[in-house]
């Protein structure tokens, strides 16, 4: 009998807001490596995206509209007990469920999540958590560790770390940043990513780590809240493009991820921001659910909902 | 995205994935220019809506033209014309001036 003992893996994977946790999972479930497996995606906003990408690859359940380590806990434990009552009633002779992954939102910590199913007198016989994974951002995951204590949280909780967009840096700020995960959790694995690809990463056994500030030094900062806005008719692409490269190019530190899928002459496409750095728009094909088709999350600090929308409107009117 | 677990990206800068033909693009570069004439005056700056260039048309209004590759650059140049970015949550554009 292994450690499992018969019970459901589960593997958390984490990471910061936009750090690839969605592009790693995926290019995982391609290759093969979670055959099976059943995939739970938790976004903070009501609007999930994720499931989009995900969708095709795998029996898949969303839990969209608060985070899983606090205001939607409960919705996770609710669906991992359903996961478990239906894999108990799986005859003898027929394939069982034997994993679940867990993708969290960026806003969550772990430690919470892993806490939660573990103290559950019901889970605790069905659903072991096997690994936390955690995806890091090479490009950003430096400065917001200098600022964002849930950042560290997150790493501090792993027991494997895939370091992403290891090609988007030069060798010696990763080398810095590897240190610095060495540093901060000694025992977690650390591997490399590009596209969900593995990427091997350089010896940094002479790199110094950042010296980062205590958290309870960290001036307290407004906390990172999703923001839907709805993209009507009245909102056309270019005047959207025009106001939002703008406003990254403006508050780009404060405006920490964007994402939705909007209609377009070319088709539906998927829109992705984390910081200033916008991906190139993936065409999404005309099937699976639409419904939130045009519903973008801005997640992000230091502006108000309204004044977003407001400043949209403005900047989509036309001057006839 | 690995061309083998992903879809399709759209070519170009990305606030051009949304306009697929040329007639589109034509379209797109006139709004585009619209939109921008709608903000940048504030910033000492003219957009033009010329559909024959592919760049953007951007004048200051003390003076002098500079045809610019896409957005990114039209916001560092207005930054470093004003003194400051363009913030499109400034009260003038949020109704609350």
């Amino acid at each position: 009998m292994n450690a499992a003992e018969g019970r459901i893996r589960l593997t958390v994977l984490g990471g910061y807001l936009g750090s690839g946790k969605t592009t790693w999972l995926r290019h995982q479930l391609h290759e093969g490596r979670l055959r099976g497996a059943h995939v739970i995606v938790n976004e903070a906003a009501e609007t999930p995206v994720d499931d989009a990408l995900l969708g095709r690859s795998s029996t898949l359940s969303v839990l969209a509209g608060g985070c899983v380590c606090c205001a939607a806990r409960q919705d996770l434990i609710d669906l991992l007990r359903r996961i478990s009552d239906e894999r108990s009633k799986v005859e003898g002779g027929a394939a069982r469920l034997e994993q679940i992954v867990l993708e969290t939102s960026g806003l969550a910590d772990p430690g919470p999540i892993v806490e939660a199913i573990r103290s559950d007198p019901v889970l605790v016989y069905h659903v072991v958590v096997s690994e936390v994974i955690v995806a890091v951002d090479a490009l950003h995951s430096l400065s917001q560790l200098r600022g964002e204590p849930l950042g560290r949280r997150q790493i501090e909780v792993a027991d494997r770390l895939i370091v992403t967009k290891v090609d988007q840096v030069a060798q010696g700020p990763l080398q810095t940043l590897l240190a610095t995960l060495s540093c901060l959790n000694p025992g977690a694995g650390l591997s490399g990513a590009v596209q969900g690809v593995d990427s091997p990463l350089p010896d940094f056994s002479e790199a110094e780590p950042e010296r980062l500030p205590e958290t309870d030094q960290l001036s307290p900062k407004a906390p990172v809240t999703p923001v839907r806005l709805h993209l009507d008719d009245s909102i056309d692409w270019t005047a959207f493009t025009v106001w939002l490269s703008a406003l990254l190019h403006a508050r780009g530190d404060d405006i920490v991820r964007v994402k939705g899928v909007v209609r377009t002459p070319t088709g539906r496409l998927l829109l992705q921001t984390v910081r200033k750095v916008v991906q190139t728009p993936e065409i999404l094909p005309e099937q699976g659910d639409m419904r939130e088709d045009n519903m973008i999350v801005v997640i992000g600090r230091g502006y108000k909902a309204e004044h977003l929308r407001r400043s949209l409107q403005y900047f989509a009117r036309r001057s006839d | 995205m690995c061309s083998a677990c992903g879809f399709p990206a759209a070519p170009g800068h990305w606030t051009e994935a949304g306009a697929p033909t040329a007639h589109d693009r034509l379209r797109s570069r006139m709004r585009r220019a619209e939109v921008l004439q709608a903000v940048l005056p504030f910033y000492g700056l003219k957009a033009y809506g010329g559909g024959e260039v592919p760049g953007i048309q951007i004048s200051a209004l003390s003076g002098g033209e500079s045809i610019l590759r896409d957005l990114d650059e039209v916001w560092a140049l207005a930054e470093k014309m004003s003194g400051g970015p363009v913030d499109p949550l400034d009260p003038r554009f949020t109704g609350d001036e």
